[in-house]
């Protein structure tokens, strides 16, 4: 579904590399977590696999089914069926979440051959996905994470990530900002969501949300790079041993070099 | 330069000390007024309040009396009658009384409305008309004065509640020749009364005029005014507009003006706090494109202690266009426990545009709540790129961020269908602007 080829990604027009090097291969089905210290590259590869302008890539290739998304805008690449869980969800005051939701659903609807649905149907569709998330239903009608906390703004990405569909989601630490009852209806809802169709990605510092959602493969990025790969096993060895424990592997996109 | 060159060099000063209105009416405001220009200069760059403003497409300008311009008749004023201003309409063209398309039904016990001409003996005329203006060394309130001949007026009786909004509607048409119009509004609220007026100038063409509105605004004690100020003149007009509210012990001023139209606008709208309690309202919203000027000067003056004043000035410019904002707010030594909020916001959509703002606060009590704030800022690519990993198209998303950086300021205007026009305008300056391709 998703393949990541060498490929090296830096700030655009700063010439800070980021990225130096990365491939990963993600069939569907599969829920892979990448775990690695701050400043390793982690949430740059997410943001480089939507689309963000802010990065350039340089060298190699990123393919979505088959096909080479370099060139593709991030809405572009939204109806292609991927979708980032932003590790900061963005404030948009005076745009109401069903507004946001039903826009996108529909544009991407459009582009997926999903029938669109008109805002007396949007609404029964929405309220359902709203249990998932055990969101209240007054969120609906305020405006996009204006005024909410850490953990209801990242609800509000599961939720939307119910709402759309995705058949890759990228979770930027997730995780993070969560208390243990919000960590638990999080990834409940992440696990309802996920099926043999689609991938997902974790982004987390922390072994904990590997407790709720048991990946396939678990990797370690180090200075852009993944630097080992392995089971779900490997995030407890982290856990117990430290990213240092690392440094005496030296594996290099999960090869022994 | 002297004071001399500068009057001789206004076509305006000329136009003004001409007695051009035959009637008795006002004789005596426009000779008073006429006297106090013939001492007051043309403002100019070298004015600080003046420092950013353009003036030439009023002084490179030959206007001529209304009379003399050739004004083509009015058409489809309909258009921009609100429904809930059926049975309390004044409408205008080009300044002048239009009684055929105004509507004046009962409007609830001492509510008295209508053309100020037939009011002149009224005795609140007489005691306030001219009286409120306070514009020092101001030749455009000078204007107004000597070239007064009609405008609204407004009274509410004590306890007196006017039962829907007033919509004093001032159309202009194109002409031959450029025309200057002058329109006055008097409103006195009488204790404990309540209104909600909804001024609205719209240019029905695209030629070049000027109206100099004034209104005065009396606001007594207990008493609540909303008062909504829409310009959409045409897109060569020149729009210079005075409107001051004095607000007495526990009454409300809340005013919203939306600047859509005009080549040149300069708005200087003044709150003066007469007693305690009070809280008043100058909210703006200026969405401003192509060669579009609009400059914002006002005064809060807080005089008496315990009151609450709130400023949201927002601005979005397109273009080559260019916004000045100046927000003074004085608070005088015994004006103590003071709440005054003021936020200038300014989206610069283009590189071309131009935002000038000076926050300017004068405080003389020590015990106050003073917040104020400017910004200049562009849309934030991270929220560009939030909309867009949605599904957004760039054009699309930019418009949403900039709808929603726009709605706030016109949230708290209540009256139904002036809402959704506004909604309606800031749609279609935000599609335009997509369309463009210019943003940044």
């Amino acid at each position: 579904m998703l393949e990541l080829k060498d490929v090296y990604a830096e700030v655009e027009g700063e010439g800070i590399e980021i990225l130096k090097g990365v491939s990963l291969t993600i069939n569907k089905g599969e829920i892979h977590a990448i775990m690695g210290p701050n400043g390793s590259g982690k949430s740059t590869l997410a943001k480089v696999v939507s689309g963000h302008p802010e990065y350039e890539v340089t060298q190699g290739d990123i393919l979505f089914n088959g096909e080479s998304i370099l060139e593709l805008d991030p809405d572009e690449r939204a109806h292609a069926g991927i979708f980032l869980a932003f590790q900061y969800p963005v404030e948009v005051p005076g745009v109401t979440n069903t507004t946001l939701l039903r826009e996108s659903y529909n544009t991407i609807a459009a582009s997926r051959g999903r029938e669109e649905l008109d805002p007396l149907e949007f609404d029964d569709y929405i309220r359902e996905k709203l249990d998932l998330v055990e969101m209240n239903p007054d969120f609906l009608e305020r405006s996009v994470n204006t005024g909410f906390s850490g953990g209801e703004k990242k609800r509000n990405e599961i939720f939307q990530m119910a709402v759309l569909q995705p058949s890759l989601a990228l979770l930027d630490e997730t995780d993070s900002g969560l208390d243990i009852d919000a960590l638990r209806v999080v990834s409940e809802g992440i696990n309802k969501l996920h099926t043999s169709e689609d991938a997902v990605i974790l982004i987390t510092h922390y072994q904990r949300l590997l407790n709720y959602i048991v990946p396939d493969f678990v990797h370690v990025m180090r200075d852009g790079r993944i630097v080992k790969t392995g089971g779900k096993e490997l995030a407890l060895e982290l856990e117990e041993k430290g990213y240092d424990w690392l440094d005496s592997q030296t594996t290099v996109n999960g090869e022994v070099k | 330069m002297t004071l001399n060159k500068q009057i001789e060099l206004s076509v305006l000063h000329n136009l003004a000390a001409a007695e051009t209105a035959p009637e008795e009416r006002w004789a005596d405001i426009r000779k008073e007024s006429r006297s106090a220009l013939s001492q007051t200069a043309f403002p100019h760059r070298k004015i600080e309040e003046w420092r950013f403003t353009d003036l030439r497409p009023i002084t490179r300008t030959e206007f001529v009396p209304l009379e003399n311009a050739g004004a083509f008749p009015v058409s489809g004023a309909e258009t921009y009658f609100i429904p809930e201003s059926e049975g309390s309409r004044l409408v205008f063209v080009n300044g002048r009384y239009q009684e055929e398309l105004s509507s004046t039904g009962p409007l609830g016990k001492g509510v008295i409305f209508g053309n100020l001409a037939e009011y002149e003996d009224n005795p609140v005329v007489q005691e306030y008309l001219n009286k409120l203006l306070n514009y020092e060394e101001d030749v455009f309130s000078l204007y107004n004065g000597a070239l007064l001949n009609d405008g609204a007026f407004i009274h509410l009786e004590k306890n007196a509640k006017a039962e829907a909004p007033i919509q004093v509607l001032h159309l202009y048409t194109d002409s031959a020749k450029p025309f200057v119009a002058t329109p006055r509004l008097l409103v006195v609220a009488e204790e404990e009364s309540d209104l909600t007026i909804v001024e609205d100038h719209v240019g029905l063409g695209n030629n070049v005029y000027m109206t100099l509105p004034v209104s005065e605004v009396k606001v007594k004690e207990g008493a609540h005014i909303h008062h909504v100020r829409l310009q959409r003149d045409s897109e060569e007009a020149v729009h210079v507009s005075r409107p001051i509210a004095y607000v007495e012990k526990n009454s409300e001023y809340h005013a919203y003006t939306i600047t859509l139209g005009a080549r040149l606008s300069r708005n200087e709208p003044r709150v003066v706090q007469e007693d305690e309690e009070v809280d008043f309202t100058l909210d703006g919203l200026v969405l401003i494109d192509g060669n579009q000027i609009a400059d914002t000067h006002s005064v809060m003056d807080h005089r008496f202690a315990h009151g609450q004043s709130h400023q949201l000035h927002k601005v979005v410019v397109n273009g080559n266009a260019h916004s000045i904002f100046n927000g003074k707010i004085f608070v005088r030594k015994d004006a103590q426990k003071i709440d005054s909020f003021q936020e200038n916001r300014n989206l610069l959509l283009s590189y071309e545009g131009l935002v000038n703002t000076k926050p300017q606060l004068e405080i003389f009590a020590d015990d106050v709540l003073c917040s104020h704030g400017a910004t200049i800022g562009q849309l934030d690519p991270e929220e560009v790129f939030y909309l867009q990993s949605r599904g957004m198209t760039e054009e699309k998303a930019k418009e949403v961020l900039t709808y929603a950086f726009a709605l706030e300021t016109i949230e708290n205007v209540k009256i139904e269908s002036v809402h959704k026009l506004l909604i309606e305008e800031v749609n279609r300056y935000t599609r335009a602007n997509s369309i463009q391709k210019e943003t940044v």
